[in-house]
């Protein structure tokens, strides 16, 4: 019969499909390992001005995986959007574009451990903050009507914050003195201070309000691949190698220095 | 709780903070008034002398041909960064002075800024009153032995303040609305207050909606004081 047929048919294509489930084996078979990463969002993916190849962050991260499993690396650029449609469409086999782990996203993707922190920040005068406690005496500027404005004074009732309209104000207030520390996600804080002239005065704080991670992505069920990512940044951290990835996209002589904190791979 | 009984209310804690908000923004208007009244005389009365004219025409276009916005932006930034480093320290550190705490450098940048704005338009409504004053008066008060200045304080400024009192007092109704431009250079008065309280609640219609009715309550305040110093 033929409907008997069809359903066996699509009971074998069903078998071959559990059978061949594991992506880890099937990127060793085509010694190909295909990764999704940002391509305009410096320093954790963007095109090289020279050779117009994808560097950054998340690319040396992608290349250490590709390393361990001894294949190829092939990078897909790919836009906030369209991360997690590339990975369960298989297009690509993993994502590494600064994908911060929600538990929203891991009821569809699998996650690695975490090999990046961000958080609310604050910039200062260098040496003004060394830890979280320092927060309660100063002046503090924000943005109002933002999450850190509010997480800023949950957590603080007794600094004084002056909000302002927005990011460049407030910085502008931080220069003439208005305000000891502005506060605001660390990427867009280092953005800023990377186009003043008199930078050199002043820091991001190491130490975070909140906390954000970000994780390799990888298909739901992947275990074995999941395993593997995971042994990989594992090893990066232990043979001191993360430290040296992060020195060169995030360290002082990089074009947005952001001191690392105690963050570790794998921490939280 | 009200807000539980009725969830569109704001609580209690987000209608202190448009009060202090409001507290805040009276408190600012008021000295602004009185500061401005004084210097707006000042200003009055120096258009007068032949050698004080000039200075003052430059003053008046200034203050009143540009934006306040702008104006507060160049006194609470732009001025300030011209200040020695150690001054601005000294001005942003929380003291107190005879007991009085020593305002923020917000509420002074908008203080300053507010009162410079606004004693420019109060000093041209002084002197559209002492125009208005007929010129046989100030004759009559020469003729009578009083000299230049006791002339004008004593003939000419007591008529021409009865003269400006409609217009002034609008001039004082709209320090109080101007004063919500200071939430721009960061003072927590009402409009700041607004701001803050949306965004906490996300009940826009109840925070602008209690901030439009304390402001309209200032104003209406002002108006009956205008109205009953008139009789």
């Amino acid at each position: 019969m033929k409907t008997s047929r069809g359903l066996i048919f699509a009971l074998l294509a069903l078998a071959a499909g559990v059978a061949q489930a594991d992506k880890l084996d099937d990127i060793k078979k085509a010694g190909v390992l295909r990764v999704a990463v940002f391509d305009a969002n410096p320093p954790f993916g963007f095109v090289d001005g020279k050779n117009k190849n994808i560097i950054g962050y998340d690319v040396d991260v992608a290349n250490a995986i590709a390393k361990k499993l001894g294949v190829k690396v092939e990078l897909h650029p790919t836009n906030p959007a369209n991360r997690i449609p590339l990975l369960t469409s298989n297009k690509v086999d993993l994502i590494a574009a600064n994908f911060t782990i929600t538990d929203e996203r891991a009821k569809t993707v699998d996650f690695s451990v975490p090999y990046f922190a961000t958080g609310q920040k604050f910039i200062a005068k260098k040496g003004l903050l060394k830890q979280p406690d320092d927060i309660a005496k100063l002046r503090i500027g924000a943005d109002k009507g933002t999450v850190q404005e509010i997480t800023l004074r949950e957590k603080y009732p007794n600094a004084t914050v002056v909000s302002y309209d927005d990011t460049p104000l407030a910085f502008a207030a931080l220069r003439n003195g208005n305000v000891q520390a502005i506060t605001q996600d660390d990427a867009k804080l280092i953005g800023l201070l990377a186009r003043v002239p008199d930078k050199a005065k002043y820091e991001v704080s190491s130490f975070a309000l909140t906390q954000e991670y970000q994780g390799i992505g990888i298909g739901k069920g992947e275990t074995r691949l999941v395993a593997l990512v995971n042994e990989t940044l594992v090893d990066l951290e232990q043979t001191q190698q993360a430290g040296k990835i992060y020195d060169k996209w995030f360290g002082p002589k990089s074009e947005a220095p952001l001191p690392r904190g105690a963050f570790k791979i794998g921490q939280r | 709780m009200m807000s539980s009984l009725f969830p569109g209310l704001l609580d209690a804690r987000y209608l202190f903070w448009l009060l202090k908000g409001f507290g805040l923004t009276l408190q600012l208007s008021l000295i602004t008034i009185v500061l401005a009244t004084l210097l707006g005389l000042l200003v009055a009365a120096a258009r007068e002398q032949r050698w004080l004219a000039a200075p003052c025409v430059v003053y008046l276009s200034v203050m009143r041909n540009t934006p306040l916005l702008v104006q507060l932006f160049f006194w609470y930034f732009g001025a300030a960064s011209l200040v020695p480093e150690a001054w601005m320290v000294w001005l942003n550190t929380p003291k107190s002075l005879l007991g009085v705490p020593w305002p923020s450098f917000e509420w002074l940048a908008a203080l300053f800024g507010l009162t410079l704005y606004s004693a420019a338009f109060i000093a041209e409504e002084i002197r559209a009153g002492i125009r208005g004053v007929g010129r046989g008066q100030r004759a009559a008060a020469a003729a009578l032995g009083l000299t230049g200045w006791q002339a004008f304080r004593w003939v000419i400024l007591p008529q021409a303040l009865r003269i400006a009192r409609g217009p002034l007092f609008g001039q004082y109704m709209n320090v109080v609305k101007n004063s919500s431009l200071a939430m721009a250079i960061g003072l927590a008065e009402l409009s700041y207050a607004s701001r803050q309280v949306e965004t906490e609640t996300l009940k826009t219609f109840q925070a602008f909606g209690v901030a439009t009715l304390l402001y309209m309550f200032a104003v209406v305040l002002v108006q009956t004081a205008g109205r009953r110093r008139a009789v």
